[in-house]
């Protein structure tokens, strides 16, 4: 897990707290059960604050599962 | 804090076992991060317990405040912002304004503003309530450029401050200070507007989190510090008393160091609102009493109590003081502008708040001035606080005329026209009882703190009583020094709190509480709710002379307190109060 996939799993930990780091690389809203749109706002939130971004939310299905989040940072964070 | 942060928090919290504490965060706008980090503050700040906040409807502040009214909870906190008191001056259905659709909004901001003000004020009867107004800045919706201030945006700030103004006299309402606010929060970083068009949450995080930091510290201030020591030369004043004389020393425009002059006036401030002032100066006595008395000081020397002037190590200069004062080091703050004196106070006292004073930075005189105002902050001043000095000073009087007279204890309060009086009222609850149960240590039955909403619950049963005494004698008045609470069954009294302050020891003022609970209530037993604690010592002596020894549910019977209590008249040792 390189320290990108670390920081992102830390911020789905602090979201999903009950998430295993096994669950969290495999999570989507549909097999995490407290996957809400309130925990996709706050995890969003604190994606951004954590990696300093703006995230375009015009395309939110980008934002679906750890490994779409984890691609557009890689786009997307320098 | 970051979100990431209070998240983590709130996970290192989620299993707490203890009571939990709720409060009601009453919105107009969708609460989602500013629940996250509120929660968060309120765990740093209620370490043991697990945090519950309710929340009403999303869009609905008027009817929130009115559901805060009935909600079981120990705070409430309503936080307004301009959307929320008309639809038309959020972003999301913002409207530019016409001259009448302002009046329109002018008056639907009126009606909705007062509305708020009524359920605030009837709320505040059963709970503490914080209340902030507006963080984000009105939207530029009027017809006239930003940089002039519009008839709308001068009429609605009116509004608030009217409202402000008129229920920040009640009694349990803390307003969040505005200025405060804009310390922590830059206005222009505060708003997002993606977030609040996206979701109804129209903070940026940071903002979030300032406002959730002042509102969590609003539900429990601190307990304010008793005393302040200061030391002298380039502090008080500027300039070595030993080097340039009373005549040489400065604290004016002149000489540059109207700092000094600054910090007179703050301490003068502080000993009005009944802080306790004393010195702790190397110098040579005389030199000092001649700097005292130079009629241009900016406060009365007088306020100064003691004045420990030595060439010994300020540490013991600092332990005397707190001797005269008889209180703990935790409750003091200590001001030098010499770094190594500050380190060795700290060593011997390291519970001491210690402060260096800028004396090469008359910038930082202004965050001095904050710090002493957080420190030393009350939300309101009793009568208690003004006769605080004076009641020291007069107990060493007391202590003297004792131990020259030789008298007994019983002798020495009749010689002294010592006069008691007892308070049972319960309604209205008296502020300075909670305020005494909170910050009394030693003479203190079991050390229980209570927090306002659930001391006013204690009383609401038709069992319990309070008692609230009051004390003067020929040197002046202690003021209201005792507190009693308990509940009575029959000939039975069961005492929860007894608490009494250090500056009325050794007057025998807890046996006459005792002998007023007997007579005034008509009972035979007491039983008292006593745990030992760090610090309740004295509590602990008293209770081995009158019940025998001090011990869970121990009890006092009223024939043998009376027999003992006339045995106890006998001449004693009189202790510095």
């Amino acid at each position: 897990m390189d320290e990108m996939e670390k920081r992102l799993a830390a911020c789905f930990s602090a979201v999903l707290p009950d998430l295993s780091p096994e669950e969290i690389r495999q999570a989507s809203p549909t097999s995490v059960e407290g996957w809400d749109s309130v925990a996709t706002v706050t995890l969003l939130a604190v994606v951004e604050e954590e990696f300093g971004i703006t995230i375009d939310e015009e395309d939110p299905a980008r934002f679906d599962s750890f490994k779409n989040i984890l691609a557009y940072l890689q786009q997307t964070v320098k | 804090m970051k979100l990431i942060e209070a998240l983590a928090i709130l996970k290192g919290a989620k299993d707490r076992s203890t009571g939990a504490f709720t409060c009601f965060l009453a919105t107009g706008f969708n609460p989602l991060h500013l629940n996250t980090f509120l929660t968060a503050e309120l765990a740093l700040l209620f370490t043991d317990q697990k945090i519950q906040i309710q929340n009403g409807l999303y869009g609905d502040l008027l009817g929130n405040v009115s559901r805060l009214e009935k909600a079981a909870v120990e705070v409430g906190i309503v936080v307004i912002e301009w959307a929320d008191l008309d639809a038309r001056l959020g972003i999301r259905s913002s409207a530019l304004s016409s001259p009448s659709l302002c009046v329109d909004i002018v008056e639907t901001v009126r009606t909705r503003a007062s509305q708020i003000q009524r359920s605030i004020e009837a709320t505040c009867q059963r709970m503490p309530v914080i209340v902030c107004f507006p963080t984000l800045p009105l939207l530029p919706i009027s017809f006239v450029p930003g940089w002039q201030a519009s008839s709308l945006e001068i009429e609605l700030n009116a509004i608030m401050q009217s409202v402000c103004s008129q229920i920040s006299q009640c009694a349990q309402v803390r307003v969040l200070s505005p200025q405060r606010m804009d310390m922590a929060s830059p206005l222009p970083e505060r708003h997002d507007v993606e977030s609040e068009l996206l979701t109804g949450f129209p903070y940026r995080l940071a903002h979030a989190s300032a406002l959730a930091n002042l509102l969590a510290q609003l539900t429990r201030q601190p307990t304010p510090k008793k005393g302040l020591i200061t030391d002298l030369d380039d502090t008080l004043w500027r300039g070595l008393l030993g080097e340039v004389g009373s005549e040489g020393i400065s604290w004016d425009l002149d000489h540059h160091s109207q700092m000094h002059a600054f910090y007179q006036r703050i301490l003068g401030a502080l000993a009005s609102e009944g802080v306790l002032l004393g010195i702790a100066s190397k110098n040579e006595r005389a030199f000092v009493e001649s700097a005292l008395g130079r009629k241009d000081l900016a406060l009365p020397p007088m306020v100064f109590f003691p004045i420990e002037v030595s060439w010994g190590a300020k540490s013991e200069a600092v332990a005397r003081i707190l001797k005269t004062w008889n209180v703990g080091p935790d409750s003091v703050v200590f001001i030098d502008d010499s770094p190594l004196e500050l380190a060795e106070v700290k060593a011997s006292h390291p519970e001491m708040e210690c402060l260096q004073f800028p004396t090469k930075n008359s910038v930082a005189i202004y965050d001095l001035a904050l710090r002493l105002r957080d420190l030393f902050g009350k939300s309101a001043i009793l009568e208690e606080d003004s006769i605080r000095a004076q009641s020291i000073r007069r107990s060493h009087a007391v202590a003297n005329d004792y131990k020259a007279a030789r008298r007994t204890a019983a002798n020495f309060l009749e010689h002294v026209e010592a006069e008691m009086s007892f308070d049972f009222t319960k309604v209205p609850l008296d502020p300075r009882a909670l305020e005494l149960v909170n910050k009394t240590n030693q003479f203190n039955l079991n050390g229980k703190r209570f927090k306002e909403a659930s001391w006013q619950d204690y009383f609401r049963s038709p069992e319990s009583f309070l008692l609230l005494a009051s004390y003067t004698d020929k040197y002046g008045p202690l003021g209201k020094i005792a507190v009693i609470a308990g509940r009575q069954n029959g000939r039975k009294l069961y005492i929860d709190t007894w608490v009494m302050s250090c500056r009325a020891f050794s007057r025998r003022i807890e046996y006459m509480c005792l002998e007023e609970l007997f007579a005034k209530l008509g009972v035979d037993d007491i039983e008292l709710d006593y745990v030992r604690t760090e610090r309740n010592s004295p509590l602990r002596e008293f209770l081995a002379e009158v019940s025998g020894g001090a011990s869970p549910k121990c009890r006092i019977y009223r024939h043998s307190f009376e027999k003992r209590s006339n045995t106890l008249r006998e001449p004693q040792e009189m202790t510095n109060g």
